[in-house]
């Protein structure tokens, strides 16, 4: 059952039959092979490093602390970075006589999704520490078995906590405070350390995360402890991954029975004020039908979309978090970063907004994108339209953001305030240029319900990554020449010029966008309109 | 042109590699015409009928719709076209209401036009629950949107693709009334359906296609040669040769 599982969704995930399919195929290779290089160099150097016999002493003191970092990276990236790995379209499955046993151990499996590359690093760990001549192959029965009741234990608290917060996230009005809350676990240590908590006050933390009750400190004496606290540990760490098995279950259980559309069947006695409808309609007073229709549309939309406003929240939160305690650490003192804040936080929001937006554009609206092929539109006002209304959020979100500042002790004036929605304007143009050619060229169907996706199918993600320094330099450029010479006119006069050449790019890349979108109207609609296999893939 | 064919088809290839979906479709529909579009899965009827609507670009031959060629002239005929596609066009976050008002101004109604007419249809397909998303729709209140959203700019010609599929009876009785005026009035209107008691009732028209070609065209009269259901010309048609095996097991 579990084979006829996987191998319905090995077959779902072919893509080798059209040709733009095989070249966006071997991007994602590319891709994957470029992030999975990158962690087994890691795991080489965590090879090298516990394989030195001079560190005997710093690696059973540090060990325990190290694995809480793996814990740590285990069960909070995938939540940091919103892609929570492949797990079952229990929609699809639950239709089939399959035992519950069998799902919860696929899912277990797919937990391996998110994070591979941390069983890299830990086998990497793991031999390097065999081959220490001053831990030796002696240890051989302890180490391996050791890191296989970790991975395990992480494995299935995984399970657990993403069929917890996935829940969670799907509760109307408690999934933005919910990654708030989430956010702010992941950060919370670096703020209080450069917000003024003692590093001695948090050092005296480390001794209480040695304490063999915890797993990875029992993790760590089960594998280079000594022969008497062997056996405490390794009892230690299998009742650990006994609960870690009882917690995956009973959330995974529960999700098994959880209604998504009865938690979010308060849209249907949405009682939208006239206020608020009065806010969509705003565009179409300025704008003409059809470019207004659609911007109005777009609004309504998007903010009715969860996984919009998710990230709109990140947006303006995650980006302070992650900067102010960066500005906090200088105590007043200047630097680029501080100078520049609220230009750098907006710039991060209006990237972070780029997954729900414009990287995608007709993601949401899935198989009714052909409506677009056959209205009577042109195409580049669809586009136009669709790039409005992802512009108005990004200035929104700018607002939210240079109110937010305006609270806080970063020393924000009004020129700042103008300028960041002047930067993060002329960055828009880049972006939305690039984004509308990648609309048209990868297209994904999109949930709106399942906050913890990415927008992008793989191989656009990977291209994304590298476009964005690429559509970030003009803007760049600006505040590169402001420092160089010192002089308010030359950020002026270059950013005058990336506002002209952003136009540019945007006009020709919209042109050729337009072009792409009817040459391959077919297969764009056929893209937003397909399924998935048994498992969702985010 | 007024006299012109609602749509002529001339010599319509589609093919994807070396397999024609549609091979060397020729096809006239009278202007005022109910005409019902036949064939078995696969044959090429989604195929052809998202080809007069410009959604895929026909391998070769021509389309004429209203009297103007479809390659020169896409959005001028789009303007007085309504469509019922197989697939939903709907957009899940907007209500009903607000949906059929941004398709009318997508037609280029003016707002107060698109929202008036908005209401007048869903008063008339009995899609009242103005504050439900249509992501809360049932498949046959779906359907229903959607051929509301296909009357609301008055076109001249309706191109529908299994417009009743997961309609009940009420709803397919209120649907077909509906059609039935627009035919009245002068619209034409081109169906894809495969119940045949529907077609057989409504159309004036019948085109089979089988394997990409037109097997059969005429009026209902012809077809049916005065004695026979328009089921058993179909199958007969279409189904000829095929024989039913029991398998054993199933026995």
């Amino acid at each position: 059952m579990i084979r006829a599982i996987l191998r319905a969704q090995w077959l779902s995930m072919r893509t080798f039959r059209l040709a733009s399919s095989r070249r966006g195929a071997v991007f994602s290779v590319v891709i994957a092979v470029f992030w999975y290089g990158f962690w087994t160099v890691l795991a080489f150097a965590a090879e090298a490093l516990l394989s030195s016999p001079g560190l005997r002493s710093e690696i059973l003191a540090w060990m325990p602390l190290a694995l809480a970092g793996v814990c740590a990276y285990w069960q909070l990236a995938p939540l940091a970075s919103a892609t929570m790995g492949a797990s079952l379209d229990l929609r699809k499955l639950l239709l089939y006589p399959v035992p519950r046993r069998a799902l919860f151990t696929v899912e277990v499996l797919l937990r391996i999704t998110t994070c591979a590359e941390v069983l890299l690093v830990l086998t990497g760990a793991g031999i390097g520490i065999l081959r220490n001549p001053a831990f030796g192959w002696r240890l051989i029965g302890r180490v391996p078995v050791a890191l296989a009741l970790f991975a395990t234990f992480n494995l299935l608290l995984a399970a657990g906590l993403r069929s917890l917060i996935e829940r969670l996230l799907n509760r109307r009005g408690l999934r933005e405070v919910m990654a708030l809350v989430l956010m702010l676990v992941g950060v919370l240590p670096r703020l209080l350390m450069v917000t003024g908590l003692p590093a001695r006050r948090i050092s005296g933390l480390f001794p209480a995360g040695r304490n063999p009750f915890w797993p990875w400190a029992a993790t760590a004496h089960m594998m280079l402890g000594e022969p008497a606290r062997v056996l405490p540990a390794a009892a230690t760490l299998v009742i650990w991954t006994a609960v870690a098995y009882w917690f995956g279950r009973w959330q995974f259980t529960r999700s098994l029975r959880y209604d998504v559309q009865a938690a979010q069947a308060s849209v249907s006695s949405m009682k939208e004020r006239s206020f608020a409808s009065g806010l969509y309609r705003l565009p179409s007073m300025l704008l003409r039908d059809p470019i207004g229709a659609l911007v109005e549309k777009e609004l309504r939309c998007l903010v009715r979309t969860p996984r919009f406003r998710l990230v709109f929240v990140m947006g303006f939160s995650f980006g302070l978090i992650v900067w102010l305690p960066m500005v906090l650490r200088g105590r007043g003192a200047h630097s680029p970063l501080s100078d520049n804040f609220l230009a750098v936080v907006s710039i991060y929001a209006l990237t972070l907004l780029g997954q729900v937006t414009y990287w995608n554009t007709f993601g949401f609206d899935r198989s009714a994108a052909q409506l677009y092929f056959l209205a009577p539109v042109a195409l580049w006002r669809t586009l136009a339209g669709k790039n409005i209304a992802a512009a108005i959020f990004i200035f929104l979100e700018i607002g939210a953001v240079s109110a937010v500042c305006s609270f806080l002790p970063v020393g924000i004036s009004p020129g700042m305030v103008a300028e960041a929605f002047l930067t993060a304007g002329i960055a828009t143009l880049y972006l939305l240029a690039i984004g509308n050619l990648g609309s048209v060229n990868y297209p994904r169907a999109m949930s709106p319900q399942r906050v913890g996706a990415g927008g992008a199918r793989g191989r656009a993600q990977g291209l994304i990554f590298l476009l964005y320094p690429v559509a970030l330099l003009p803007v760049f450029l600006a505040y590169l020449a402001r420092y160089a010479f010192n002089s308010q006119l030359a950020f002026c006069a270059i950013l005058a010029m990336a506002a002209a050449l952003g136009t540019t790019v945007y006009w020709m890349a919209m042109e050729s966008a337009v072009s792409t979108a009817r040459q391959r109207r077919e297969t764009i609609v056929a893209e937003l309109s397909s399924g998935e296999g048994p498992m969702i893939s985010e | 042109m007024p006299d012109s064919p609602a749509i002529a088809v001339r010599d319509l290839r589609k093919l994807y590699g070396d397999k024609a979906a549609v091979d060397g479709v020729d096809l006239v529909v009278p202007r005022g015409c109910f005409f019902g579009f036949l064939g078995p899965n696969g044959a090429g009827k989604s195929t052809t009928i998202r080809m007069l609507t410009g959604l895929i670009p026909p391998t070769s031959g021509s389309i004429e719709l209203l009297g103007m060629p479809l390659a020169g002239q896409e959005l001028e005929i789009k303007k007085r076209i309504g469509l019922v596609p197989d697939e939903s066009l709907l957009f899940d976050r907007l209500t009903g209401a607000e949906f059929l008002e941004f398709v009318g101004r997508m037609y280029g109604l003016a707002r107060a036009v698109a929202i008036e007419r908005a209401r007048s249809l869903l008063e008339l397909f009995e899609l009242r629950e103005s504050r439900k998303l249509i992501a809360e729709y049932s498949k046959g209140m779906r359907k229903r949107l959607a051929m509301a959203a296909s009357l609301i700019h008055h076109p001249d010609l309706f191109l529908m693709d299994e417009p009743f599929e997961g309609v009940d009876a009420v709803g397919a009785r209120l649907m077909k009334d509906i059609l039935l005026d627009q035919v009245r009035r002068g619209a034409t209107i081109f169906l894809t359906s495969h119940v045949l008691e529907v077609v057989e009732r409504l159309c004036d028209r019948v085109a089979i296609i089988d394997k990409g070609r037109i097997v059969r065209e005429g009026s209902m009269d012809e077809l049916r040669g005065g004695t026979e259901s328009l089921e058993d010309v179909f199958v007969r048609v279409v189904g000829a040769g095929r024989e039913f095996h029991e398998l054993e097991w199933l026995k």
